[in-house]
């Protein structure tokens, strides 16, 4: 589903389990080959024991970062 | 500054959603963002008082507190009725409400809306 949004900029954050994709190659090369950017929320990585895990090309981030990008940079959002 | 409207579907003890929408709530607060909370499905336990949990976050307190600091939270009332939450059992400074009247408002007024499920 992803792979089908068309935009100038498409983006993920993961939240909660959904961090583990930035942790496994496989997962993340997947994001990574059809999104521009991949944000991870630093919190849910540390509480799942992969704190400083999250793979090459993804973004660590907070809360108040994960905030300005669903309110000021990208156009829309959609929850998965 | 925007509207962040954030509809949760999650019970307050099922999962990290609870946590995760008050973080944002939070978030967007200090950035100066107006934020509207819409709990639908088991999400309604959001606004149960009295809750008391022993190792997790108690949800209905920081509701409370939230509202405090001008956040609106709506539970929908069919999803209340069914669960046998009744009107004057919610948190101070949240409301039972409706999909037609408060959803629906709080989307047309919403600059982004947020979902989170299971």
């Amino acid at each position: 589903m992803i792979g089908t949004l068309r935009g100038d900029r498409s983006g993920a954050i993961l939240f909660e389990d959904a961090v583990l994709f930035s942790v496994y190659d496989e997962r993340r090369k997947e994001l990574l080959d059809i999104l521009d950017d991949v944000f991870v929320i630093d919190d849910d990585l540390e509480a799942r024991g992969f704190k400083g895990r999250a793979g090459e090309g993804t973004q660590v981030i907070d809360y108040l970062r994960a905030v300005d990008l669903v309110m000021e940079e990208y156009d829309q959002t959609i929850t998965l | 500054m925007g509207t962040l409207t954030i509809q949760v579907r999650s019970g307050t003890m099922m999962n990290m959603d609870p946590n995760v929408a008050i973080k944002l709530t939070e978030a967007a607060m200090e950035r100066g963002h107006k934020v509207n909370i819409f709990c639908y499905g088991e999400g309604v336990t959001f606004v149960k008082a009295g809750q008391n949990p022993k190792r997790f976050l108690n949800v209905g307190e920081k509701i409370e507190k939230l509202a405090s600091l001008g956040v609106e939270t709506v539970a929908c009332e069919t999803c209340c009725q069914a669960r046998g939450i009744q009107r004057g059992e919610e948190v101070k400074g949240s409301k039972i409400g409706s999909i037609t009247n408060d959803f629906s408002r709080f989307v047309s007024e919403s600059d982004r809306l947020i979902t989170l499920s299971r």
